[in-house]
């Protein structure tokens, strides 16, 4: 993080955006001497007109001509390098601010949680990632010094004219009061009706991204003609927002830009009349023209400028929003102490260096072994706490055996298992990892070494090399490694080996690129046993010291099921491995096995202990034996 | 199979303009038209009321100043005062007209990228990343609002503000005016040389712009695979570079842009000092009163704007040819399943199906997926479908509801080639089950009611029940009224099946295919879920795949299919006796379980 979420919370957007432009306020003060420079000139300019009418038209000195002129390319030649010089660094400002701003966004996403994840629609994340920051950008790099160049071009005219006339640059300044009047009706009004625009485009975003996604089943049903009537809505929705706006633009542009015409009319007007009534010479009245567009153009920029300001408010308010959205699930600061503190050092079996202060994170040195103990667990999601998810869960699992967990659908085995990587926190009782409360272990080590193969199985748009080196970061040798080069310096004989553990091998080389073969988002590309087995060599590649197949193989047929577990008996000593399946093949190897009914153990033991039972597990494993053997006897 | 499109690599784009995309253009404004010849008109007198200002000037200071007539003077400023009325009337009408117009341009072709995508085939969406085919819909659209709406017209009217200008320029004095044009070759060249590069820059950022977008895309929906992997840094890293890119390019376009001003202003004071030389100095003939050469400082003012504006919107034109050309790319892209020409309605299927020796490969020269296929099913009868993964069941059902055509031989239902009838009759009355449920956003009811829009309530929860995800249902805090996530995130894999299972089930399907479709679901519930099945599939013919035997032993007849073919075909019984593939198969399950 550039800047901590938490400050200025309080305080309105400028004040909060100001900490991410900070580093490059250099740049600004620099841009603020340029910006002077080219106003002075711009502001000078016109005098040399109002001199050459005065002295050289109507004074016939006919000499000076060529001095003036040449002062004039002059001092534009500066103001033009000035301009420039100034817009480049602002704009350079600007890209910097949001780079820190939507690489604290990018972090702080990733911190939140799953419960956030459940709420939030992808579609509305990306534009807060994205429109949402270019109106800041638009705003640091350019509203702002147009702001201070309208005011100052603005002023300055004003006070030049007032040196040049009094009388009429008092005209002229009359009309600033209306300006300000109708410049505040405009900006009210338009604030809820960008918002509205937003929101609207945000509701297609999202409709018309869940039918990209959904695009299988849309098919399925034939209900193609549905889905557009539903895009019609949002899609007319949308333009209605924005007619809206035109509208509000309607009732106040006409006025403003009128007023900006009303400079013209006293000019000529009045000018006019104090040129005849002689208070005035001829030159004076040409130099006020050529004013005129200083004080005009501010006007009727001012419109425009109140647009951007309040869609500047709209993007800010949303992103702080995100920014500050607490994840329920926080480190420890002093994590990676506590860990050693309480586990004796016994957790740190591996840890490089002994004498390692606690004041470096030692956090990635901390190993796991795997001991797994769940005291008295409860569970509710925080939005519905009335409905308890787990109840009172206590259990053992001794660092390198297997625990297998059978249950109905929606009995909370997922949520059980996310508990041990600390995806949530149990409402109630404790989650032991190797004798330490899962809420002080630091969550990078937690989780690089407790892995989930879930039920929706994510693929990158990557290879499948990088894929599933995607989670090899960690190994040894390799610290960069992850996805950023498809898996360099990630061994291509591991991946291969991991890919043969996982039964992925053999359709993988089928393909036509081989381990090459780039699959599409959401892997869609692939059948859901290929998918499956991917991310099950994702997971081995990481090399975890817990390993959590959360339904893995469902899609796999059981041969090849069969198979993985044998592999995954084969490969290793030390690993924790829980299991949750419905197919009494996949559990009855464990050394413990839990039986989950609306939360709660109902039964627990070894196979063999829980076939003698005869209760719940021993009914479903005569359910699915008794299916093969009551048929078998027909033969 | 996918192709190489991933967020690090960036599309192709055009290098110039596409004189047909903007033709194709002209294709959405002509329903409009009638309303842009009244925007034109309105836009061109106002023009006009813009040129006649300095003129009004000159008048001022050559006839009313000096004969000091106030009357005069004061009827210049009457004049000038109704002008501006009718300038701001216009402006007035302008504003909400030319939104108007330029909004409707864009739903209208928002509309036809959103029906035409419906077409596509599964393989259009696998092959590119789902962030990338958004942004064409909505973003690419929105790009093209100002260039086609107020960009096209202002243009126009800079146009006719530029010859205007001309036209009175020489009226007042045509050799002032010819030496005013002395540095126009200048100006043109500049602005020519800078808009090459400009363009380049542009479309150099707007590669890296989307590349950015759809990594970002990617990130969110991949974000809790990349928390349960704690690889947050190395994404974040992968993030910074690609921003980096992105501001690296910005930098090198705002560069260029920022660049044509100074040119310009340069050459337009230059461009007035020489018109205060010539004027004054009478240099090569030319006699102009001062009125005059004020009113000419005046025009050569905003001379230059209508070349810039022109300028710039050559430009924008061509960043709209780079994204109009994918935006009628992605309109082009031809539906690889259609209806044939004079395909008709398929009636209601009784449910014969018949797989004549189909041959089926993704694209030509390529491996055979299925491989002489042939086989023949009565009405009503439950065909299973067995055999390893990627053996090509998948696709076989496919070719069903005609998701891919065959490459040889023939699907017929009822007799009927399904080449020869019309995809939504086929799908409507054909009932899928995927491997990958979807759900959508909205509540439970509503997730239920997509398999049949028309269900009342009743119906919804009767199909709920026939699937038991009534209790479940009954279980979650609003019952049918809960809101589930996008994705239906909130709920577990089988009671995503179950929801699913409730829709198709709600479709009343003549054929129903089953894929994979009891994976995640626990043994009892499936049990319970057979039991409900068995009367609802009476008279359906209908199609399961999994790999669960204990699914598939009740089915009238079992396909074992390997490498795209059958292997072995028959009944539970008939396979096991015969001691095949599917007697070991099943062997291996009854060991597995056994041991």
């Amino acid at each position: 993080m550039y800047v901590d979420p938490g400050i200025n919370q309080n305080k309105g957007n400028v004040r909060w955006i100001l900490p991410y432009c900070t580093p490059d306020l250099p740049r600004v003060v620099g841009a603020l001497v340029l910006f002077i420079a080219n106003n002075a000139m711009a502001l000078s300019i016109p005098i040399i007109s109002g001199l050459i009418v005065d002295r050289v038209i109507v004074g016939g000195r006919t000499g000076e001509l060529p001095g003036f002129c040449a002062l004039m390319i002059a001092m534009t030649i500066i103001r033009v390098g000035a301009r420039y010089g100034y817009q480049m660094w602002m704009e350079r400002f600007g890209q910097n601010s949001v780079y820190r701003l939507v690489s604290d966004e990018y972090e702080k996403l990733h911190e939140l949680d799953f419960t956030y994840f459940n709420h939030t629609r992808t579609g509305d994340i990306m534009s807060r990632m994205t429109s949402d920051t270019d109106a800041i950008r638009h705003f640091l790099s350019w509203v702002d010094y147009q702001i201070a160049d309208c005011v100052v071009m603005f002023v300055g005219a004003l006070t030049v004219m007032f040196a040049i006339d009094w009388r009429l640059a008092l005209a002229l300044a009359c009309v600033t009061p209306f300006i300000f009047i109708l410049t505040r009706g405009l900006s009210s009004h338009a604030h809820p009706l960008f918002f509205a625009i937003r929101n609207s485009l945000a509701e297609l975003n999202s409709m018309v991204e869940e039918n990209i996604e959904g695009n299988r089943v849309v098919k399925a049903f034939a209900r193609e003609p549905y889905e557009t009537r539903k895009f019609d809505e949002r899609n007319d929705d949308y333009m209605e927002r924005n007619m809206a706006l035109a509208y509000n633009s309607r009732r106040y542009m006409p006025w403003l830009d009128g007023l900006g015409f009303c400079l013209q009319l006293i000019t000529l007007g009045f000018g006019g009349y104090l040129v005849i009534a002689g208070d005035m010479t001829l030159g004076n009245l040409v130099s006020f023209n050529s004013f005129l567009w200083m004080i005009d153009g501010p006007v009727r920029m001012c419109g425009w400028l109140i647009n951007d300001w309040q869609r500047f408010n709209a993007s800010c308010i949303k992103i702080r929003r995100l920014l500050t959205e607490t994840p329920r699930i926080v480190e420890r600061p002093d994590a990676a102490r506590s860990v050693v503190e309480q586990s004796g050092g016994s957790a740190v079996a591996r840890t490089a260096a002994e004498g390692r202060t606690t004041s470096t994170p030692a956090a990635p040195d901390l190993r796991i072994r795997g001991d797994v103990r769940f005291d008295h667990v409860s569970f509710a999601f925080p939005d519905d706490p009335d409905t308890p998810i787990l109840d009172d869960i206590d259990f053992h699992v001794p660092a390198g055996s297997k625990l297998g967990i059978l249950g109905e659908t929606g009995a909370g085995k997922s949520t059980l298992v996310s508990l041990i990587s600390r995806f949530y926190d149990p409402t109630a009782g404790r989650v032991l990892i190797d004798g330490v409360d899962a809420r002080d272990w630091p969550l990078a080590t937690l989780r690089s070494q407790v892995c989930i193969v879930a039920q929706d199985t994510f693929l990158f748009s990557d290879t499948i090399e990088g894929n599933i080196s995607f989670g090899a970061g960690g190994a040894p040798g390799d610290e960069t490694g992850g996805r950023t080069g498809s898996g360099d310096g990630v061994d291509d004989e591991f991946i291969r080996r991991m890919a043969r553990i996982a039964g992925a091998d053999g359709f993988i080389r089928a393909l036509p690129d081989g381990y090459g073969t780039i699959v599409g988002e959401r892997g869609v590309g692939l059948s859901g046993g290929q998918k499956q087995r991917l991310s099950l060599a994702r997971a081995l590649a990481d090399d975890p010291s817990i390993l959590i197949m959360d339904d893995t193989t469902s899609a796999v047929d059981m041969e090849t099921e069969a198979e993985i577990q044998r592999h995954l008996r084969e490969m290793d000593g030390d690993k924790t491995i829980v299991t949750i399946a419905h197919r009494i093949s996949s559990v009855k190897d464990s050394d413990l096995i839990l039986v989950l009914e609306r939360g709660r153990i109902v039964e627990r033991g070894t196979h063999a202990e829980l076939v003698a039972a005869h209760g719940r597990y021993w009914s479903i494993y005569s359910k699915q034996l008794g299916a093969q053997s009551g048929a078998a006897q027909g033969f | 199979m996918a192709q190489r499109n991933t967020f690090r690599e960036d599309e192709e784009l055009e290098e110039s303009i596409n004189l047909h995309d903007i033709a194709r253009v002209g294709v959405y404004l002509k329903p409009y038209l009638p309303a842009v010849a009244r925007i034109l008109a309105v836009v061109v007198s106002m023009s006009c009321i813009t040129v006649s200002v300095p003129y009004l000037t000159k008048i001022m200071i050559d006839d009313a100043i000096p004969n000091k007539d106030l009357g005069r003077l004061g009827l210049l400023a009457g004049v000038l005062a109704c002008l501006i009325v009718v300038y701001e009337l216009a402006l007035r009408y302008r504003t909400v007209a030319i939104t108007r117009v330029g909004q409707l341009m864009l739903k209208d072709m928002r509309r036809d990228l959103f029906t035409h995508i419906q077409t596509l085939p599964f393989s259009y969406f696998d092959s590119r990343p789902h962030g990338k085919i958004l942004i064409r819909v909505v973003n690419y659209v929105n790009t093209l609002s100002d260039t086609l709406s107020s960009g096209l017209i202002s243009v126009f009217a800079d146009v006719f503000t530029f010859l205007v200008t001309l036209v009175v320029m020489f009226a007042i004095d045509w050799r002032l005016a010819l030496w005013s044009l002395v540095l126009f070759p200048a100006l043109i060249a500049w602005v020519r040389v800078l808009q090459y590069f400009q363009r380049r820059a542009y479309q150099k950022l707007s590669n890296k712009q989307s590349n950015l977008n759809a990594f970002i895309h990617e990130s969110i929906a991949g974000v809790k695979t990349t928390q349960t992997f704690a690889r947050e840094k190395a994404q974040f890293m992968t993030f910074q570079q690609q921003q980096d890119d992105v501001r690296t390019a910005w930098m090198a376009a705002k560069h260029i842009e920022f660049l044509m001003w100074p040119g310009v202003q340069t050459i337009s004071v230059m461009t007035i000092a020489f018109i205060y030389f010539v004027g004054i100095t009478g240099f090569g003939g030319v006699d102009v009163t001062t009125g005059m050469l004020i009113a000419f400082v005046g025009y050569a003012n905003n001379f230059w704007n209508p070349v810039i504006n022109i300028g710039n919107f050559y430009n924008q034109l061509v960043t709209c040819s780079a994204y109009l050309e994918r935006i009628f790319e992605t309109l082009d892209v031809r539906p690889e399943i259609e209806d044939r020409p004079g395909a008709r309605d398929l009636p209601e299927i009784r449910g014969r199906v018949d797989f004549n020796d189909v041959v089926f490969r993704y694209e030509d020269g390529g491996r055979n997926i299925l491989n002489l296929v042939d086989f023949h099913v009565e009405p009503g009868r439950t065909i299973a479908l067995v055999g390893p993964t990627g053996a090509g069941k998948t696709t076989i059902v496919s070719l069903l509801s005609r998701f891919y055509d065959v490459t040889e031989g023939s699907v017929e239902i009822d007799g009927h080639d399904v080449r020869d009838v019309t995809l939504a009759s086929l799908r409507r009355q054909m009932g899928v089950m995927l491997q990958d449920t979807f759900i959508f956003s909205g509540n439970v009811r509503e997730n239920i009611r997509y398999g049949r829009l028309d269900a009342t309530d009743e119906e919804i929860e009767a199909a709920a029940r026939a699937v038991h995800a009534h209790e479940f249902i009954m279980e979650l805090p609003d019952g049918y009224d809960t809101v589930v996530e996008e994705r239906g995130s909130t709920l577990s894999a089988g009671q995503r099946q179950l929801i699913a299972f409730a829709r198709v089930l709600l479709a009343d399907p003549r054929i129903l295919i089953l894929d994979e479709a009891t994976s995640n679901i626990d043994t009892r519930t499936e049990e319970a879920l057979q039991a409900g099945l068995a009367h609802l599939l009476k008279g359906r013919t209908s199609f399961v795949i999994a790999h669960r035997l204990s699914t598939i032993e009740n089915a009238d007849e079992i396909l074992y299919i390997d490498h795209g073919r059958i292997v072995e075909h028959g009944s539970h019984a008939e396979l096991l006796r015969a001691k095949g593939s599917y007697w070991r198969l099943y062997e291996s399950q009854y060991a597995a379980i056994r041991a």
